[in-house]
C-alpha cells in the first residue's frame, strides 16, 4: 500500500504543484464567461449602414419600410426577443444565427426611387452602375401588385451573404406588406397590436411533493454549463494521463517501475492520483461558484433586488461529484490503456478523437434532456455507461430521476470501470515494455486474454 | 567455497512469447558477495532472463530462487536494478525524482535523503541535486539511474550493460563504485555483451545465445578449458630446441617474438626445459589464454553455424 500512495501522491503533486494547475484554476472560469460572451460580442459587430434603394412608385411600401427598419424600431425587436424565455432548443444552426441577426439588427440607410415614367430595366441598370461605383450596396424592387398572393420582390446587393441584413429586410418587408393587407380589410395598426399583444406567461416549477416552486428558468444553462465542464475536464485530464503514460513509455522508465512495484498499482496510483488532482480543480470552482451564489444571493436580498438565481441544492452537487469522479475514472482508465498501446502523443491523438466524440454525444443528449427529462430517450441516455456520467447530472438537475435509475447508471458505470481497468492493466503490463512500434489491435486483444 | 551462500537460483526456466521461445530451459546459480557476468550477444535472452529475475515477467516453465525464498513482489525490495531501456522523468527533480524510486523500493522519506546526498555526492553530482532531470547530460542521467538502483540498499544488485555509452572517467567512477558494493558483501550480475569489461568484472560467468546457456562457471575454469596451448616466445639461440617436432605443430613469426601452437597433449614446461637447457635467452614465455572476447566468438559462432 505505501507504494501505491506513493505513486498517488506523485501523480497528484506532479499536476497540482505546478504554475499551470494555479493559473488555469484562476483563469478557466474567467476564459469560460468570455468565451460564452463572445458571441454576442462578435454579433454587435456591425459593418456600416447598408445603403438601400427601394424601387417604390407609390411610396407606400417606401414608408413602412423606413418606419419597421428605424433604430427605434429595430431596438424594440431586440428587447423583445431578450424577453423570450428559454432559446430555441430546436432551432437549426442557421435559424439560430438568423435569430441572433435579428437581435442586433443592422441598420439601414433607405432611399425611395421613383419610377418617373422609366421601365424597371432602365432603373435597373442605373442601380446596377451604382453598386458598381459603390454609391450604393443594395436595392429592392417592390412589384406594382405588392400585395398579391404571387408578387414577386426582386432584392439586389453587392454582398449577398450578409444575411443579416437580409433576414432583418426581409422580416421588415413581411411587415410592411402584411399591415398593407390589413388596412385594405379596414383592420387599423392599433387595433393589429392589441389583437397581437402577449400573454403574460410565468414558468412555475411543481415539485414531486407538489409544491409549487419558482420556476428554474436557468435550466438549460447550468445543465449544459455542467455537461461542458465535465467534458472539458475529461478531455483536459484523460489526455494528460495518457501522455503520463507515454512518458513512462517513451523514457523508458516503466522497467525501473515495474521492478520496484506491480504494474497494477502503478496505473491504479496514476489514475487515482490524477482523478484527485482534477477533483481538486472542480472542486475549488464549484465551491466558489456555491459562495459567489450565496454572496449574491444575500447581497440582493439585502439591496431588495431580484436577481433570479440558479437553485442548486447540496444533494445535486453530491451527485455532480460523484458523476464527475464516475465519468473521470472510466475515462482516465481508456486513456491510460490507449497511452500503453501507443508509441508517441501523435498515434495517441488519432484514438482521442473517437473518446472525445463519446464525450460530445454526452454533452449534446443534454439538449433533449433539458426538452424532456423523462423521455424514453432521456432515459436510456443517462443510463448508457461513457455518456451517463455527463447526461445523468444535467437530467438530475432538471428533474431528478427516480433513484434506482441513479443507482443503475451508476453500477453500469462501475461495471465498466472494472472492465476497463483489467483489460487496461493487462495492455499496460505489457504494452509499457514494448518500445519502437504500436501494438495493432489484435495484438493487443491477446495481451488482454494472456495471463 | 562450494558452501558459500547462494543468492540466485535459476533452475530449467522457459519463456515463450507466442512462437518464439525467448529463453529456452536455462539454469545457473549466482553466489552471494560475487560479481556475476551475464553475457551474449544482443537478443539472445538476456533481458527476458533479468526481467524474470526482478519479477517483471513470470517464467513459463521453471524456478527462480532469491536468498531461499520462491521469487515473489515482496523480494523486489531486496533487488536493485538498472535496465538496459532506463530513463528519468524529464520534468522532475533529480532529488524528488530519487526520493520516489526510493518510496517505490519502501524507504522513508528521511532516509532515503540520507542516502541521496552520499550517494550523489560519491557521484560528483552535490550540485545537481535541485536541477531537473532534462538539464542532465547523458553519463550524469545515467549516474542518477545507478544511484536510483543501489539507493535501498540491496542485496542483489543487476546491472544490464551499466557502461553503455559513458566516457572513460565515468566508467571509472561507476567501477570504483561496483567494486565498493562488492566489498560490501552485495552480489552483482551484471550483463553486457562487452567481454573486456566483463573480463575485468567477473568472477563467474554464463554465456547464452539463441536463448540457451553455452557455457557457464568460473571465469578462471572457462578460461583455462578453453587453453589452446600457445606459448608466446621471445628468445634468443633457441632454434635448435624448436626444429623438435615432437611437442610443436606449427610456429607463427609476430614482429615481437614467436607464436607456439603446442601439440594437444604436450607439456609447456618440458619445452622450457629444454630451452633453458640449450642455453637459450628467455626473455618472454607465456601460456597465452583466450581471451573471453576469442571464446564468445568462436563459441557464438559455433552455435549459429
Amino acid at each position: 500500500m505505501g507504494k501505491f500512495w506513493a505513486v498517488v501522491k506523485r501523480e497528484y503533486f506532479k499536476v497540482v504543484w505546478t504554475k499551470v494547475f494555479l493559473i488555469s484554476t484562476l483563469l478557466a472560469p474567467m476564459g469560460m464567461i468570455l468565451l460564452s460572451f463572445l458571441p454576442i460580442i462578435f454579433f454587435s459587430i456591425k459593418g456600416d449602414a447598408v445603403r438601400l434603394a427601394i424601387v417604390d412608385d407609390n411610396g407606400k411600401i417606401f414608408q413602412r419600410l423606413q418606419e419597421n427598419l428605424s433604430p427605434e424600431k429595430q431596438l424594440e425587436k431586440l428587447k423583445q426577443s431578450a424577453e423570450d424565455p428559454l432559446k430555441n432548443l430546436d432551432a437549426s444552426r442557421e435559424e439560430q444565427l438568423k435569430k441572433t441577426a435579428g437581435q442586433f439588427g443592422s441598420t439601414f440607410v433607405l432611399e425611395q426611387i421613383k419610377l418617373n415614367n422609366r421601365s424597371v430595366e432602365q432603373i435597373q441598370t442605373e442601380l446596377n452602375q451604382r453598386i458598381a461605383n459603390e454609391n450604393l450596396d443594395a436595392y429592392l424592387i417592390i412589384p406594382p401588385n405588392y400585395d398579391a398572393k404571387d408578387s414577386q420582390f426582386e432584392f439586389f446587393a453587392r454582398n449577398s451573404s450578409d444575411m443579416f441584413s437580409q433576414t432583418a429586410l426581409q422580416n421588415a418587408v413581411n411587415d410592411a406588406i402584411r399591415f398593407e393587407r390589413l388596412s385594405k380589410i379596414n383592420i387599423s395598426e392599433e387595433k393589429l397590436k392589441e389583437v397581437n399583444q402577449k400573454v403574460n406567461f410565468s414558468s412555475k416549477a411543481v415539485d414531486k411533493t407538489g409544491i409549487v416552486k419558482e420556476g428554474n428558468n436557468y435550466g438549460f444553462e447550468v445543465a449544459f454549463g455542467l455537461a461542458f465542464l465535465l467534458y472539458i475536464m475529461i478531455t483536459i485530464y484523460g489526455s494528460a494521463v495518457m501522455g503520463a503514460v507515454i512518458e513512462e513509455k517513451e523514457t523508458k522508465i516503466a522497467e525501473i517501475l515495474f521492478s520496484s512495484t506491480s504494474p497494477f498499482s502503478l496505473m491504479m496510483g496514476k489514475l487515482v492520483g490524477v482523478c484527485l488532482a482534477g477533483l481538486t480543480q472542480v472542486g475549488i470552482w464549484i465551491f466558489s461558484l456555491l459562495g459567489l451564489l450565496a454572496y449574491f444571493a444575500a447581497a440582493g436580498g439585502v439591496n431588495g433586488m431580484n436577481f433570479p438565481l440558479p437553485e442548486i441544492s447540496i444533494g445535486f452537487v453530491i451527485y455532480f461529484f460523484i458523476f464527475f469522479l464516475v465519468g473521470f475514472f472510466l475515462f482516465s482508465t481508456i486513456f491510460a490503456l490507449i497511452g500503453s498501446m501507443v508509441t508517441t502523443t501523435q498515434e495517441g491523438s488519432q484514438f482521442l478523437m473517437i473518446v472525445v466524440m463519446i464525450l460530445m454525444v454526452g454533452m449534446y443528449s443534454v439538449i433533449p434532456i433539458v426538452r424532456d427529462p423523462n423521455s424514453t430517450f432521456s432515459t436510456l441516455i443517462s443510463l448508457v455507461p461513457f455518456v451517463s456520467p455527463i447526461s445523468m447530472p444535467a437530467r438530475i438537475f432538471i428533474e431528478t430521476p427516480p433513484f434506482w435509475q441513479i443507482l443503475l447508471s451508476l453500477i453500469l458505470n462501475i461495471l465498466a470501470i472494472c472492465g476497463f481497468v483489467w483489460a487496461a492493466a493487462r495492455v499496460y503490463r505489457i504494452g509499457m515494455l514494448m518500445y519502437g512500434k504500436r501494438a495493432t489491435i489484435p495484438e493487443v486483444l491477446r495481451w488482454i486474454r494472456t495471463n | 567455497m562450494n558452501n558459500q551462500q547462494v543468492t540466485l537460483q535459476v533452475e530449467q526456466v522457459t519463456k515463450r512469447y507466442g512462437e518464439f521461445t525467448a529463453v529456452d530451459n536455462i539454469s545457473f546459480e549466482v553466489k552471494a558477495g560475487r560479481v556475476f557476468g551475464f553475457l551474449g550477444p544482443n537478443g539472445a535472452g538476456k533481458t527476458t532472463t533479468i526481467r524474470m529475475i526482478v519479477g517483471i515477467t513470470a517464467p513459463d516453465e521453471g524456478n527462480i530462487h532469491l536468498f531461499g525464498e520462491k521469487i515473489s513482489p515482496s523480494l523486489q525490495d531486496k533487488i536493485g536494478y538498472l535496465p538496459e531501456e532506463r530513463g528519468l522523468y524529464k520534468k522532475m527533480k533529480v532529488l524528488e525524482q530519487l526520493r520516489y524510486f526510493a518510496a517505490l523500493k519502501n524507504v522513508s522519506q528521511k532516509e532515503a535523503d540520507k542516502r541521496i546526498d552520499f550517494w550523489l555526492d560519491r557521484m560528483k553530482l552535490g550540485e545537481w541535486k535541485l536541477k531537473k532531470a532534462a538539464d542532465l547530460s547523458k553519463g550524469m542521467s545515467q549516474k542518477i539511474q545507478f544511484i536510483a538502483a543501489v539507493l535501498h540498499d540491496p542485496e542483489l544488485v543487476i546491472l544490464d550493460e551499466p557502461f553503455s555509452g559513458l566516457d572513460p572517467v565515468n566508467v571509472e567512477t561507476l567501477l570504483e563504485a561496483i567494486a565498493e558494493l562488492k566489498s560490501k558483501g552485495k552480489t552483482i550480475i551484471f550483463s553486457t555483451h562487452l567481454m573486456e569489461t566483463a573480463e575485468r568484472l567477473c568472477d563467474d560467468i554464463i554465456l547464452i545465445n539463441k536463448s540457451r546457456k553455452v557455457l557457464g562457471g568460473k571465469l578462471r575454469e572457462v578460461k583455462e578449458s578453453f587453453g589452446k596451448n600457445l606459448i608466446a616466445l621471445r628468445c634468443l639461440d633457441g632454434e635448435k630446441v624448436l626444429q623438435e617436432n615432437d611437442l610443436i605443430e606449427n610456429i607463427t613469426e609476430h614482429a615481437d617474438g614467436l607464436e607456439i601452437a603446442l601439440k594437444i597433449d604436450a607439456d609447456a614446461q618440458i619445452l622450457l626445459k629444454r630451452l633453458l637447457e640449450s642455453g637459450a635467452k628467455i626473455s618472454k614465455f607465456e601460456k597465452i589464454e583466450p581471451s573471453l572476447n576469442d571464446i564468445f566468438i568462436e563459441q557464438v559462432k559455433e552455435n549459429n553455424g
